[in-house]
């Protein structure tokens, strides 16, 4: 080893003084040598000392620590739940928006999620219920088709619309701008509709307090409801007509979350051009729909067993009210016809006492009023009635009185014009004397015509003149049929009616015989007319098919317009609902020409 | 197409409502000023090869005292301040009124419609007022709800401004001083 040369190392311990420079290039040397291992030495003698990792490090492990350490226990989520909630607190407390907006997708579905599962055995029920209750629909529309005289199909039509969403607007909530619209052309102006709807919420928003009461959520104006369901960043509006259903909501929210999370882009950065919501048309008309009643259908059985329950309950309660209201209306319509009959006025009436007390002013002449009553279905048990006489005279009293007084024969037709008496026919000699004496004195006459009355028939012809004109073929209510008790009467008046004409014959007479129909006061005149034409049309043909000439015979109708008299309105109704004789015979000009030219 | 929603506000009794009266659809009567204190109307304004469909917010009329729904403006991309040319008051009230607007709306583009331009003998706003508003930030030009004058021109100014804006728009108004 020679003296002056530098040593290698100093590893050997040396104790030789080597000077500041010698250090100084040993150090580089070793640098050189051993650089790399020092400072991996160093950083382990670091690690050791220290024992903490450093940031980086920790971005570098964090996620996979925490996968790691999740799979082994529930440690982690112990240690990181306090830290999280009060980050959530503290999130909510700085500006509760920002949390609802982000979790505002997620928190409807997870809420009616949990509701409908407590809730969906409660519905059912009464689903059911209602369905079940609603199965007598059926039979309660034809009531009201019989009552109402509308036909069925339609009162059908009028009840089984439910209801129909007919547009759906999407609405920006900041700018109330319109994002998408259908039915397409449906509303011309559904941006100006869309940015009122916005206008009118924010003033119900700024006028009522809505942290209390709730934003505006719907609106109706008569058979249309707007409901509007309002979401961070659009609103979804429905337009339905009739009864929206408690669903629809609920829909419109979920088309409304739906909304928020596929577009989330677009509706935060919208600014004005809505073509990126044309998309979100499908999901829009998914929410127009039309429900009719009929639509309804059973989906399950389930507790139906019990579901009778509702409609018997219903029933019961219907029926006495019902049975009420129907003793009211009969009570009613019973007073209606009582105040129309000519010679009765009523003055008062009322309930009291659980019975119908009736006070007015009766003629005698008029009809009886508790048949009347009885008549249109009146216990006359619960009636406590005072009439006071006096005489009426009303056109149809004054010609009751007349006929009462006068008794004119079959053929004596008695009429008012204002008031004069006036009657037409054939009577004797010795009635027309006895009625030009009588008339004028009876009360509300004023004058009597008898101009229009011919003396009576030759001897031979009067008694079956006056037994043709006492028979009356009767009819069915509001029919022309004639059953085999009319075709007997008409027989018979044609035999009598053969024998008359063989004695005007003789006598040489013209004879002709009408033929007048009636109806019963039922129903509109218009059609009672036309019935009583039908009538005597009917009697007439047959007349005509047993071999009475066409020529002899007349038609007249006259409705309800002149009735037969009779004191039950009932009797009277039958013998109104009928066809009448009344034989026409004069001297024949024609017999006097070839009697003179003889 | 591109919709904007445009705010209209002014200080009662402008004339904010006849001034546009002619120039727009509108659905809506006038008693929502008194109801709901807001009717909205649609103008169509082509700009380029771009149709607009400004829907106008014609917010009720206040006293100086009352201020207008926060609610209203929210949301504006455009606003027509509207100022009576023959009441200094209601041009003075305007920079108030404009605090107002942004803090409600932000600073959207703007133009002031200094109105009823037709009454030439009591005009009263002067060159100076207008350079005060002009160098006040605000963009201004008269109008006549009688004449029609400046209509036309105050909606293609907005509606420009809010096809380019943000930033602040670089369109220059036409700005016209009255006698």
């Amino acid at each position: 080893m020679p003296d002056d040369g530098a040593p290698l190392t100093d590893s050997a311990g040396g104790t030789r003084d080597l000077g500041d420079v010698g250090v100084r290039e040993l150090s580089e040397l070793r640098d050189l040598l051993f650089g790399a291992e020092r400072r991996q030495i160093d950083e382990l003698r670091r690690r050791l000392d220290t024992a903490e990792i450093t940031p980086d490090e920790l971005a570098e492990k964090l996620p996979q620590a925490i996968v790691q350490r999740a799979a082994r226990d529930r440690q982690l989520a112990l240690a990181l739940a306090p830290t999280v909630e009060s980050a959530i607190k503290e999130s909510v407390r700085r500006d509760p928006r920002e949390f609802a907006t982000a979790i505002f997708p997620v928190l409807g579905p997870a809420i009616r999620k949990a509701i409908a599962a407590t809730m969906s055995g409660l519905v059912n029920t009464i689903n059911r219920a209602i369905e079940h209750s609603f199965s007598s629909q059926g039979i309660r529309w034809r009531v009201e088709s019989w009552r109402t005289g509308v036909p069925f199909a339609q009162i059908v039509m009028r009840h089984a619309l439910v209801y129909r969403v007919e547009q759906v607007l999407l609405v920006h909530a900041e700018t109330g701008l319109l994002l998408a619209h259908v039915p397409d052309g449906s509303l011309g102006d559904a941006d100006l509709v869309s940015g009122m709807l916005t206008a009118i919420g924010d003033f119900v928003n700024d006028s009522f307090e809505p942290k209390k009461t709730g934003e505006l959520r719907a609106f109706a104006a008569g058979d249309l409801t707007v409901m509007v369901e309002p979401g961070p960043r659009a609103n979804i509006a429905a337009v339905v007509r009739g009864t929206p259903p408690d669903s629809l909501p609920a829909k419109l929210q979920t088309t409304l979350e739906t909304i928020h999370l596929q577009w989330c882009d677009p509706l935060t950065a919208f600014n004005g051009d809505a073509a990126a919501f044309t998309t979100t048309r499908p999901l829009l008309e998914d929410c127009v729909e039309t429900v009719l009643a009929t639509d309804t259908r059973a989906k399950a059985a389930g507790l139906r067993r019990f579901a009778w329950v509702i409609p018997v309950l219903l029933l019961l309660a219907g029926g006495i009210a019902w049975r009420s209201a129907r003793a009211n209306r009969k009570w009613s319509a019973a007073l209606a016809r009582l105040d129309t009959e000519p010679g009765i006025a009523v003055i008062r009436s009322e309930r009291s006492g659980g019975k119908w007390r009736i006070t007015g002013m009766r003629d005698p002449l008029a009809v009886n009023p508790s048949l009347l009553m009885a008549s249109r279905g009146i216990d006359t048990n619960d009636v406590v009635a005072r009439w006071e006489p006096y005489v009426s005279t009303e056109p149809a009293l004054l010609l009751a009185r007349a006929r009462h007084v006068l008794t004119p024969p079959g053929g004596i037709t008695l009429s008012l014009r204002s008031d004069t008496l006036v009657a037409s026919g054939r009577a004797p000699a010795f009635w027309i004397v006895r009625a030009d004496a009588l008339a004028p004195a009876l009360a509300g006459v004023g004058a009597v015509d008898l101009s229009h009355v011919t003396p009576g028939l030759p001897a031979s012809m009067e008694p079956i003149a006056s037994d043709i004109e006492s028979l009356r073929a009767l009819f069915p209510a509001g029919s022309d049929a004639l059953d085999q008790a009319a075709l007997n009467t008409i027989a018979t008046v044609a035999a009598k009616l053969r024998e008359l004409v063989k004695a005007a014959d003789a006598n040489r007479y013209e004879l002709r015989m009408q033929i007048v129909g009636r109806a019963d006061p039922t129903g509109a005149e218009t059609d009672n007319l036309a019935l009583s034409r039908q009538r005597a049309t009917a009697v007439r043909d047959r007349l005509v098919s047993l071999g009475i000439h066409a020529s002899r015979l007349t038609v007249d109708a006259i409705g309800s317009g002149d009735p037969v008299p009779a004191d039950a309105p009932a009797e009277r109704a039958r013998l109104n609902r009928s066809a009448s004789f009344a034989i026409r015979a004069q001297p024949s000009l024609n017999a006097n020409v070839a009697e003179r030219q003889r | 197409m591109i919709q904007k929603k445009v705010c209209m506000v002014g200080v009662f009794a402008t004339g904010k409502t006849s001034l546009v009266q002619r120039f727009i659809h509108s659905l809506f009567s006038t008693k929502y000023h008194s109801t709901v204190g807001v009717k909205i109307d649609r103008k169509q304004v082509q700009v380029g090869t771009e149709q607009v469909n400004l829907l106008l917010w014609d917010i009720e009329g206040r006293t100086p005292e009352q201020e207008i729904p926060e609610s209203y403006l929210k949301g504006a991309h455009a606003v027509l301040y509207v100022a009576d040319g023959t009441r200094r008051e209601t041009v003075d009230q305007l920079f108030s009124l404009r605090g107002h607007v942004h803090s409600a709306a932000g600073d959207v583009p703007s133009i002031v419609a200094l109105n009823k331009h037709d009454l030439k003998d009591q005009w009263i706003v002067t060159p100076a007022d207008t350079a005060k508003l002009i160098t006040g930030g605000f963009h201004a030009l008269t109008t006549s709800a009688k004449s029609g004058e400046g209509v036309e021109d105050a909606f293609r100014w907005l509606a420009t401004a809010t096809l380019t804006a943000p930033p602040t728009p670089t369109v220059q108004p036409p700005v016209r001083h009255g006698n």
